[in-house]
């Protein structure tokens, strides 16, 4: 061969080395045309009109259309750490009240835009709440105030600064009772300000409560064991976990360091042995924590006492403790705690039980079920006390009772809304009145706020500086992330303002930073001895965000003077019918009704947005029907009145609700300050107060009728079950209930959605999934193509894993999602016409016994089939298969046929009905989301708001179809970076915004073609319990499920 | 005995008419000025008109969710309407292509004004596809064109795709042949015309001779465009059934499509005929050309497909059942009893049930009775297509998405619009050209001994012929 030489050869007349080629082959780019001088050009006549004729119709053209301009003005001088298209990331905390999460604040070219966990926390270790995610909307929410200034006929009066101090420092000056009503804080530096701001003006107290009480936990444990405080509770190290009305995976306590614990035991660790947690639930309605319970066992909420004095008889019976008289309780109930008891005797030491009541002896009674099962000092941790609750409702009673008598002077109100938090809020508003100097450091106009007189509004939290310590030895900074975008002022350099602290260094371009650097430098360095000096340690501290100390061990043991009451519980109530209300996981008891994001994020049990709804027991009619409570339907409007107070409630129904009660969320029915106005019904003021402490719950709530029907009731499900089973009335036998209702067996529960199981019974459901498997593989074999293995078999192939069993649908990993790919939000009529825009939503399917059934949650997003229905039928190929095996979406060549929405099986893409972004060509549609008052701009169109929109997602416009990506902005930036660092990609590189927002590690993302990865690891682990949804119509899903496998 | 009927065919026009007599008949009422009746009538279509001309704007300017449809129910109406109205234009294919290869000349009386429907049904058949897209300004995206992104082509795996060949392909073939057996007629209204009238129609009729040499290539190209229009009747329904039968849609996903889409076609399109045939040979008194045979005729094809029809249905239900698969039965479960059950049964009732009653001869005779069930038999067609879509979106594989649907107003008018601008289109039709193709009737008039009139002619001659005819013959017809 002559040309062995020839290392490659391109074509035959390269191997014959043929003079043209060789010639050209000399020009790498064969430019032979191009590289010839153009002839000189004549202008003809033909040219000049041919000219004439351009320009005229390209300037007729550009002139009549009118191109929005938008400015985008550089940088003079280029900030260092600012690289336009790359992100910064800034660890800090989410600190509101009771909730708190370190987090990392993501930073695109100087503004926040998502928030990510933070791993170093021991608290949250990564893990966020729907909450956290979307804290940074409330950063560009148009009703922030803008400036300070004095309130008059619900206007902001603008002052400057100085002349606020002036103003303010005069009414301080003249003495008299300061109050400062506030949250719990759990800031050390705020509190050191709060001590300097007391010792100048030694007639301040403050005064704290908190939206939701756990005032009573807190007395009960002062009492059992001289500690005011709570401890923490390790649901990671319990097999057998109790909880009466606790909704500790939601909103109790600390949820997501509890979801964690919790859901390291709910996954299957081996299928030989599962080493499953057991988990009751007594409760009246479905709470998150309670649909995720093994056990659910229903009581009425008034029966609380009752169930509680029941289990410690129960402990207290095998213990030789001695018996107390219960009060009475449904025999169901009794036996189940029977059932319950006998678990966790047989498990002692290594159980828990924990208490949502607000009531001092009910607390104390579970207590000591504690001390008796040996739970002290192993599953209860006092060593380590969380400091998110410290409010005492009772102090805000006080505190009315004080402003009636006209003995406070002033009154500043920090981060609180007692005016609509407060069950007496009308009181509250008169005493109030009487307070001579009502001061709001709030951020919006909020019913307080509209009752001060100034308003010193603070920054928001992503603007301040800060630090927490949510657990004892736990500290945590807050950094600003952006400059003030208003003219605002962090409250606590107002209150070092007011109280002319001379640890201010009023000079400095940000004193508050400095005053919470010497307050590291002085006090938290000192627990450390990694760092010598504290420039290093300050530096470190707030790189990291998180600083933890060792706690000193300590134990607790039941205090022998505390007697147990058994007629201090909660006595069973008499009326027909009894309400519950409750904190759901989104808007809390209403601080976080203004967020969209948490308002158009559906309730993970009830599946409703944009207010709270009445939910009502489904009944039985023993045959073929479930209906609504007095044959109420979902969305069918009811007055409510309690306490003597009516309300006009729209009603949902929930399966789990227990018979004769019906229960309601806090949270709805705000008044003031954003777009939650108008949205739900407020019912704190039904909320009744008992010994002090507020209950959430009434005995006796009357419910007429239907009046009427909410037009746009807004639920994203419409459909709930999944393999209910009923009692047959006339055979006694346990039948398929909902295919009951749907007449025609075979159509759910043969469905291969959801595989579940009881954990006893892992092996037959094994081989149902085996058997399915193989049929399903069977029915797939039957086709035509050639199979694509070889073709996704190589190089990357993405995927995900979904564990069910780990997944507690608290909806962190929607909000996340909503957060990362610029997901619109719609409003409330959009949402209830089935517009929703959510790339990733929860199916939330009710399973097992009607009465009293389990719940399972599936987070759904694009499957990203390798088969997939919706590409082979666009007529434009607007959605089509990447190698990586993505389903991608071009959103510009989308004609929006909705073909593709059609076909896809598992209904997850979504269509731009409407303009709901203003990126469309006609501006003049945008449709009004909110509606709250004329002139009201559309909720995108607002420069300020558009501030959170991710810069590597586009914007959709409308007409459109989009859905899950699989985060390629992320996967695209994770392969540049491992190809500019040379190296294999690796897992931490592609982490979608789902996967790290969760708080349970229910989702895993990578490459499944490499046998190492953490999705590859985590399918294999659970190799015959993982799935593929609908796997026998041949889709070929990226996405695998676990079954989920509960432990009854 | 009077004049024996000739056993070869009976007499298709009544009235012993004369050649003069029909070019009268058929071009007056082009020539004429509209009645009152036909002001009235055109007022209300153009108000229909103008209404689905709103609602069209409205939708495009506001987005397309001022329509009902949702996340999980994508088509609605859109896509019902458009089944619908294409299916309406399969009669004129088939009367013309398919009844002219099989030598049915009966067709003559009734094929021009089914040809025209045909279009018109189209032309609104074709409105929904395009304001049914979420960007309409991009509606070009779906041609195969070279263009400058790249090697950015249509998908040609899309039934979507096929459809707009099928569509644009039977539209083209349609308004031919239409226009092909027009030009013969509109010569002859040029020759009655005087004015500017006659200037038009000169330029219409393409300077039309009527020499031997023009019939004889008119002849040929009627012919050709038959023969290209036959196996479109047959092609365009069922690519309009492959956007359901390629999905994998429980409901959707069936074989049977096709036959079923096809027959179904044929069924509503014939029943449209007769909706319009019996109004227009009222209104403009040519019973003597459309007549009760006609009618009898066309009643009989209604019966064949309705029967067609619901046996396909009773067959999805069958093959449903005996599939064994959990998701196809539980889509025809829910279909027959679900949350659309009235949807259903008002299909099977006026589809399959009421053709029935045509086994009458007595109703299938009947004026009345002929128009009153060819607008249940379009009820019915309307329902089938419903029901096919929304039913079936409404409840697919997720239990946890399944919705409903309701439609809004912008949907209902753009619906009762495109029935506005059918009948603005037809009524204009009937204005400028003649409804009965009066070359092809002349063609088949009976030109035997009854017409004569000179010496020797019969006793009886230019009376009216009668049109009694034996069971017997009539079987032969």
């Amino acid at each position: 061969m002559q040309h062995q030489d020839n290392g490659i050869w391109v074509s035959v007349d390269d191997l014959n080395r043929e003079a043209s080629f060789l010639k050209s082959a000399e020009q790498e780019f064969l430019l032979d045309e191009l590289a010839e001088a153009p002839a000189a050009w004549t202008p003809s006549r033909r040219d000049f009109l041919k000219l004439m004729g351009f320009s005229l119709g390209a300037a007729t053209v550009a002139a009549s259309c009118e191109i929005p301009m938008r400015k985008a003005i550089p940088h003079v001088i280029k900030p260092d750490a600012i690289v336009p298209g790359v992100a910064n990331y800034y660890a800090s905390s989410f600190v509101n009240g009771s909730d708190y999460c370190a987090i990392l604040v993501k930073t695109r070219e100087g503004r926040p835009i998502k928030i990510e966990g933070n791993t170093l926390s021991s608290v949250t270790a990564g893990g966020t709440s729907a909450r956290a995610q979307a804290l940074v909307l409330s950063l560009y929410d148009t009703r922030r105030l803008k400036y300070p200034g004095k309130i008059e006929d619900g206007e902001v009066k603008k002052l400057s600064w100085k002349a606020l101090d002036e103003k303010i420092k005069g009414q301080l000056q003249l003495g008299g009772n300061i109050r400062i009503i506030t949250h719990t804080i759990i800031s050390p530096t705020a509190k050191k300000a709060l001590g300097e701001f007391i010792a100048k003006y030694p007639g301040t107290r403050v005064v704290t409560y908190d939206p939701v009480s756990h005032a009573a936990l807190l007395a009960a444990n002062e009492a059992c064991f001289g500690v005011r405080g709570i401890p923490t509770y390790k649901f990671d190290a319990a097999d057998v976990i109790v909880s009466f009305g606790a909704d500790f995976l939601g909103t109790w306590v600390s949820p997501i360091e509890h979801a964690r614990g919790y859901a390291s035991r709910r996954k299957i660790q081996s299928l030989g042995n599962p080493a499953m947690s057991r988990h009751y639930q007594v409760e009246s309605y479905m709470s998150l924590t309670g649909s995720n319970a093994d056990m659910r066992i229903q009581i009425r909420p008034s029966e609380m006492g009752a169930a509680i004095c029941t289990l410690y008889n129960e402990i207290a019976q095998k213990t030789g403790a001695p018996a107390i008289s219960a009060p009475a309780l449904n025999e169901k109930a009794k036996a189940a705690l029977k059932k319950a008891a006998s678990d966790l005797l047989a498990a002692r030491g290594k159980t828990l039980v924990v208490c949502g009541t607000n009531n001092v002896m009910e607390q104390i009674i579970v207590n000591k079920i504690n001390d008796l099962l040996g739970n002290l000092n192993s599953t209860i941790d006092f060593s380590v006390l969380n400091n998110l609750h410290q409010g005492d409702e009772r102090d805000m009673m006080r505190l009315i009772g004080e402003m009636n008598a006209g003995q406070v002077a002033l009154a500043i109100v920090w981060g609180a809304n007692p005016a609509y938090e407060l069950p007496n809020a009308e009181q509250f508003k008169a005493a109030f009145a009487k307070v001579n100097t009502r001061i709001s450091f709030s951020t919006i106009l909020d019913e307080t706020t509209l009752l001060c007189n100034y308003v010193a509004p603070t920054h928001h939290l992503l603007e301040s500086w800060g630090d927490a310590e949510p657990k004892t030895g736990h500290y945590s900074l807050i950094q600003p992330t952006i400059a003030p975008l208003f003219d605002t002022r962090q409250a606590e350099l107002s209150l070092l303002e007011w109280a002319d602290s001379p640890n201010l260094n009023r000079q400095d371009e940000q004193p508050y930073y400095q005053y919470l650097k010497s307050h590291w430098a002085d006090e938290m360095k000192a627990k450390q001895s990694k760092y010598a000096t504290a420039t290093a340690f300050w530096d470190m501290s707030l790189h990291d965000g998180v600083f933890e100390v060792p706690p000193a061990q300590r134990t607790v043991s039941f205090s022998p003077n505390v007697a147990l009451n058994a007629a201090a519980v909660t006595q069973p109530g008499a009326g027909a019918v009894e309400i519950a209300f409750y904190e759901t996981v989104n808007i809390g008891n209403g601080q976080y009704a203004h967020n969209p994001w948490l308002q158009e994020m559906p309730d993970p049990v009830t599946r409703t947005v944009w207010g709270n709804y009445l939910c009502i027991p489904v009944e039985w009619d023993g045959k073929k029907k479930m209906t609504g409570w007095m044959g109420l339907e979902d969305g069918d409007k009811v007055e409510v009145e309690v306490k003597g107070k009516k309300h006009l409630c729209t009603v949902v129904r929930v399966c789990g609700q227990a018979p004769g009660t019906v229960a309601i969320a806090l949270g709805g029915g705000r008044e003031s300050g954003g777009c939650g106005v108008g949205h739900g019904v407020n019912v704190n003021p039904w909320l009744p107060i008992e010994g002090g402490f507020i209950q959430y719950f009434a005995k006796e709530a009357k419910v007429s009728g239907k009046v009427g029907a909410e037009k746009n009731f807004a639920c994203v499900q419409h459909h709930h079950t999944m393999g209910l089973s009923a009692k047959d009335a006339e055979s006694g036998q346990t039948i398929n209930a909902d295919e009951q209702v749907l007449a025609y067996q075979g159509a759910l529960t043969d469905r291969s959605i959801i595989f579940q199981a009881h954990v006893n019974e892992l092996a037959s459901l094994r081989q149902k999934m085996a058997e399915f498997h193989k049929h399903a593989s069977h029915l797939n074999e039957q086709t035509l193509y050639p199979d694509r293995a070889d073709y996704f078999g190589t190089g990357l192939k993405w995927a995900m894993f979904i564990d069910l069993n780990a997944c507690i649908g608290c909806g962190a990993c929607q909000v996340a999602c909503v957060s990362e790919n610029n997901v619109p939000v719609v409003g409330k009529n959009e949402v209830g016409r089935h517009h929703e825009m959510t790339w990733l939503r929860i199916d939330r399917y009710y399973y097992g016994d009607l009465e009293n059934p389990r719940v399972v949650y599936q987070p759904m997003m694009c499957q990203h089939c390798d088969n997939a229905p919706c590409e082979n039928v666009c007529p434009v190929n607007a959605t089509n298969h990447s190698a990586e095996g993505i389903n991608q979406m071009a959103y510009n060549r989308c004609i929006g046929t909705r073909y593709c929405a059609n076909n896809c099986p598992y209904k997850v893409r979504r269509f731009n009905w409407l303009d709901y972004t203003t990126a469309d060509t006609f501006p003049a549609n945008e449709e009004r989301l909110f509606r709250v008052e004329e002139g009201d701009i559309p909720f995108y169109a607002d420069n300020l708001v558009r501030m959170v929109l991710n810069p590597d997602v586009t914007v959709r416009s409308r007409g459109v179809i989009e859905k899950c990506s699989f985060c390629i902005q992320r996967i695209q930036e994770g392969k540049l970076t491992a190809k500019r660092e040379n190296r294999p990609l690796e897992d931490n590189d592609v982490r979608t915004a789902c996967q790290t927002a969760c708080p349970t590690g229910a989702i895993v993302f990578g490459n499944i073609n490499n046998p190492q990865s953490a999705v590859s690891q985590a399918i294999k682990k659970q190799e015959e319990l993982a799935y593929q949804v609908l796997e026998e119509i041949n889709t070929r899903p990226g996405v695998r499920y676990s079954a989920k496998v509960y432990n009854a | 005995m009077s004049q024996p009927v000739a056993p070869v065919r009976h007499v298709l026009i009544e009235g012993n008419k004369s050649y003069h007599q029909i070019s009268e008949d058929l071009c007056v009422p082009t020539e004429r000025a509209p009645s009152r009746e036909w002001i009235v009538a055109f007022s209300i279509a153009s108000a229909f008109t103008a209404l689905y001309v709103f609602a069209v704007v409205w939708t495009i300017w506001k987005g397309i969710g001022e329509w009902g449809a949702n996340r999980t129910i994508n088509w609605a109406w859109d896509i019902t309407n458009f089944v619908w109205w294409i299916g309406i234009g399969h009669a004129g294919t088939l009367i013309s292509a398919i009844l002219l290869l099989f030598r049915q000349r009966w067709r003559t009386g009734v094929n021009r004004a089914a040809e025209a429907m045909t279009i018109f049904a189209v032309i609104c058949a074709g409105q929904f596809p395009l304001i049914h897209m979420g960007r309409l300004w991009l509606a070009f995206f779906i041609f195969p064109f070279p263009n400058t992104r790249g090697p950015l082509w249509v998908n040609f795996n899309s039934p979507l795709l096929w459809d707009v060949f099928a569509i644009s392909t039977y539209f083209s073939v349609s308004v031919l042949f239409w226009y092909t057996g027009l030009v013969p007629d509109l010569a002859t209204v040029r020759d009655r015309a005087v004015g500017l009238r006659k200037k038009l129609y000169e330029i219409f009729s393409f300077g039309w001779t009527g020499s031997a040499k023009h019939w004889q290539r008119w002849e040929s190209l009627s012919l050709i465009l038959a023969g290209l229009s036959t196996p479109l009747v047959l092609s365009v329904h069922t690519i309009v059934s492959f956007d359901f039968a390629t999905s994998v849609i429980p409901g959707w996903h069936t074989t049977i499509f096709p036959p079923y889409f096809v027959a179904g076609a044929i069924f509503s399109g014939f029943a449209m005929v007769q909706t319009l045939m019996v109004i227009t040979r009222k209104v403009l008194n040519l019973q003597e050309y459309i007549t009760i045979n006609h009618i009898d005729s066309m009643n009989k094809v209604i019966v064949l497909t309705g029967t067609i029809v619901g046996v396909a249905y009773l067959t999805e239900l069958f093959i449903a059942w005996y599939s064994g698969y959990i998701y196809e039965q539980f889509a025809f479960y829910n279909r027959v009893f679900g949350i659309y059950w009235w949807a259903y049964f008002g299909m099977m009732f006026c589809n399959v049930v009421s053709p029935q009653l045509f086994w009458s001869r007595r109703i299938r005779r009947s004026i009345w009775w002929t128009f009153f069930l060819s607008i249940v038999v379009n009820i019915g067609m309307w329902f089938e297509r419903f029901v096919i879509i929304a039913t079936t979106l409404a409840r697919d594989y997720l239990p946890s998405s399944w919705s409903y649907y309701r439609p809004t107003w912008v949907e209902i008018s753009i619906f009762s619009g495109t029935i506005g601008l059918f009948f603005f289109l037809f009524m204009i039709f009937t204005r400028v050209a003649p409804v009965v193709a009066i070359a092809e009737v002349k063609a088949i008039l009976k030109v035997a001994g009854d017409q004569y009139v000179g010496p020797k002619a019969r006793k009886g001659a230019h009376a009216p012929v009668t049109t009694e005819v034996t069971e017997k013959q009539q079987e032969k017809i």
